[in-house]
């Protein structure tokens, strides 16, 4: 597959679905070390959408996302080349402040990881160290919003003293969910933030994603073939660290054009 | 969704008759018998393991205590002194004023105190006294400048021969003398703050550990505020900021080799650096303390990297994802998630340090150190060093003061331990 058909065909689904563009990625290589982890991978992510990205194991999904905030930077062997664009600038450029980034570009992590404080604190966190809230009533009128937003406040409204890494697994992911929305950021990014939880809980977070879909900008990357298809409205294939094929998430579980796309959703292999 | 066809799944293959495993053979039930004997002598060894070094940890208590417990007492003998008759040029109105200690320090107490104990006691009767005896009559004449002008018994510490026949540890010749007092009710043994408050002495029923505790206070002063914010500054910048390359593992195999370097070689270190070349004072707290930090701070980068390293990676991760500065992750997160085991790790190489001794003779902490030190740079001695003086002491009477002294330096480091177990227990933080 050559570039110049995928930024068409990038484009093209652009055109039909009239998305509006939140983040782009064009021609994007990660190294480790000599290791290639990413080929050449363009994609779009609209304002919208929920963007779902599947593909088996160590397909490089989740390296991709954690391109689009720069967490790969804390990797030291880890090399980004070609461009990615939030609103049209360059995240890797030079003028990037990449804390400010990454209070934009939110992220929520595969297994729950709540800091060992009060659920309080763990909302106020990052609204504090933004200066987002300078007076008492303004920090709790932005827990309870974010609270309410990841749909934990009725649960924990009583207790928010209690240490967040007391509640249970779905309850401490959607704490997370909430201390990512209090920052008020424009993209979350979601690193299979179910695959640690049960099916009920489960059940909350896909619900919740629909509830935030078009206020922010979603990016989803799970191995869960039918949360995939029941979340999102675009899905991207990732196969051996290329992007075999985007799209429409009902054309790419109903229709898909390569054969590769084909077997894995039949579950001929992944 | 429709497409989603569950995978083509081949037919098993056949396979060979499986003959079951028989579990009750005579070797099956050897090896289940092994087994069980196995568990039964670890566990043995085990409990034996424990036992043998609680019984370690009773025995030296129980020999401390006992030995050092007479140390803190001390005996007095009564003193009838007579002053009108003794003809002391002294005048009650002229020591309430400020020339107090020069007009006491122009008479001759000492002769005073002699005499009067031959008196009372028979020709030969100030051996039975202490060589400060007469110190002891100066503070009562102090406390009450009207005793001058009257009769009054004072109680003054005996001769260390004396003091230990009271205490069941003498020759058959000084118990018989001993009591002979007894029986005249004029000897009392007794708790003695002097002990606690006083300095080092030539003569062992003079003798202090104030002076040696505050050299030590003072020491470990120092060394804790150089060694605890250099060694945790040094971890958190080679864990979280510094690169993995060669030069930074150059650096902890140096770290590491550096906390086993025998600490007397700390000691010619601190002589070369401090006192040679800086020309820093001989015996001085602050020397000491900076040789004991250069031997702590090692011990504690080792212990402080091995608790960052142990603050989970998916807690930076979270407070990266929310947009928090390395700085802001390290300072808000890690460091008080490391800081149980930081202190821990300072913790054992301040005691480490508290129970130095090389090092410290080198830099001069073995002198006769008679008042304790006022300052840093005031000649001091520390507990270990003064225990080790006074165990070469030659005269009997060191024996019990110095494991009086070994019992203040274990409740020194028990103190110490007590409070970083608190320390320890407040910041622990469940995940």
């Amino acid at each position: 597959m050559t570039e110049t058909s995928l930024n068409d065909r990038a484009d093209k689904q652009q055109a039909a679905h009239g998305g509006t563009l939140k983040m782009t990625a064009r021609d994007v290589d990660v190294f480790y070390g000599t290791k290639q982890a990413i080929k050449n991978v363009s994609i779009d992510v609209t304002q919208e959408n929920v963007t779902a990205f599947i593909g088996p194991s160590g397909c490089g999904k989740s390296t991709f996302l954690r391109t689009l905030n720069r967490m790969n930077d804390t990797v030291a062997s880890a090399r980004v080349t070609g461009d990615i664009t939030l609103d049209g600038k360059d995240i890797y450029g030079a003028d990037m402040d990449v804390v400010q980034l990454r209070a934009r570009v939110g992220m929520v992590f595969q297994k729950p990881n709540p800091f060992p404080k009060s659920i309080y604190e763990n909302v106020a966190y990052g609204p504090r160290i933004h200066g987002l809230a300078s007076a008492k009533p303004d920090m709790d009128a932005i827990v309870e919003k974010s609270l309410r937003r990841a749909g934990l406040w009725e649960e924990v409204k009583d207790r928010l003293t209690d240490s967040g890494t007391a509640l249970s697994g779905g309850q401490q992911q959607r704490l997370c969910i909430a201390r990512a929305i209090a920052v008020d950021p424009e993209v979350i990014l979601m690193d299979e933030p179910c695959s640690a939880l049960d099916p009920i809980a489960t059940a909350k977070i896909e619900e919740l994603i629909h509830e935030l879909r078009g206020r922010y900008a979603i990016v989803i990357v799970t191995h869960n073939m039918q949360q995939a298809a029941r979340v999102s409205q675009k899905t991207a294939f990732f196969h051996l660290g290329t992007l075999v094929e985007y799209g429409d998430t009902s054309d790419i579980f109903t229709n898909p054009r390569q054969t590769r796309t084909k077997d894995y959703i039949t579950g001929r292999y992944g | 969704m429709s497409t989603i066809a569950p995978a083509l799944q081949p037919p098993p293959k056949p396979q060979p008759a499986r003959v079951p495993t028989d579990w009750t053979t005579t070797s099956m039930q050897g090896r289940i018998r092994r087994r069980y004997r196995s568990e039964r002598r670890f566990r043995l060894l085990g409990a034996g393991a424990v036992l043998l070094s609680f019984a370690f940890l009773v025995f030296l208590l129980i020999s401390m205590l006992g030995q050092g417990l007479r140390g803190f007492t001390q005996t007095e003998l009564r003193l009838p002194m007579d002053f009108p008759a003794a003809r002391l040029a002294l005048d009650p109105a002229t020591l309430a004023g400020p020339n107090a200690r020069a007009a006491l320090a122009a008479v001759d107490l000492e002769g005073a105190t002699a005499r009067a104990a031959d008196r009372a006691y028979g020709t030969g009767g100030y051996k039975l006294l202490s060589d400060g005896a007469w110190l002891s009559v100066r503070s009562a004449i102090q406390a009450d400048p009207q005793i001058l002008t009257r009769r009054a018994d004072i109680w003054v510490p005996t001769s260390t021969v004396i003091d230990l026949a009271a205490k069941g540890d003498a020759d058959a010749e000084a118990e018989a003398g001993y009591r002979l007092l007894d029986a005249r009710k004029a000897v009392r043994t007794s708790f003695s703050m002097a002990f606690l408050t006083g300095s080092d002495s030539t003569d062992p029923t003079l003798v202090g550990i104030w002076g040696a505790l505050k050299g030590s206070l003072l020491t470990m002063f120092v060394t804790l505020i150089l060694a605890f914010p250099i060694g945790v500054l040094s971890a958190l910048y080679l864990e979280e900021y510094a690169a993995r390359n060669r030069w930074t593992d150059l650096i902890e195999v140096s770290i590491n080799n550096l906390a086993a370097v025998p600490s007397i070689i700390f000691g010619l270190l601190g002589l070369a650096v401090f006192l040679n070349f800086l020309d820093f004072p001989r015996s001085a707290p602050i020397v000491g303390g900076l040789t004991l930090a250069l031997m702590t701070m090692p011990v504690i980068v080792i212990a402080g990297r091995n608790a960052i390293k142990s603050v989970p990676p998916s807690i930076r991760d979270a407070a990266l994802g929310i947009g928090a500065s390395k700085v802001q992750v390290v300072f808000h997160h890690v460091l008080p998630l490391a800081l149980p085991g930081i202190l821990t790790g300072t913790i054992i190489g301040m005691a480490r340090a508290l129970g130095e001794t090389a090092p410290l003779l080198m830099i001069g902490m073995r002198a006769f150190i008679a008042s304790p030190p006022g300052g840093l740079a005031d000649p001091a001695t520390v507990l270990p060093v003064q225990i080790f003086l006074w165990s070469d002491e030659v005269s009997r009477g060191f024996v019990e003061k110095t494991s009086a002294a070994i019992i203040v330096l274990l409740v020194f480091l028990l103190a110490m331990n007590g409070i970083a177990i608190y320390l320890r227990n407040r910041f622990e933080r469940r995940w």
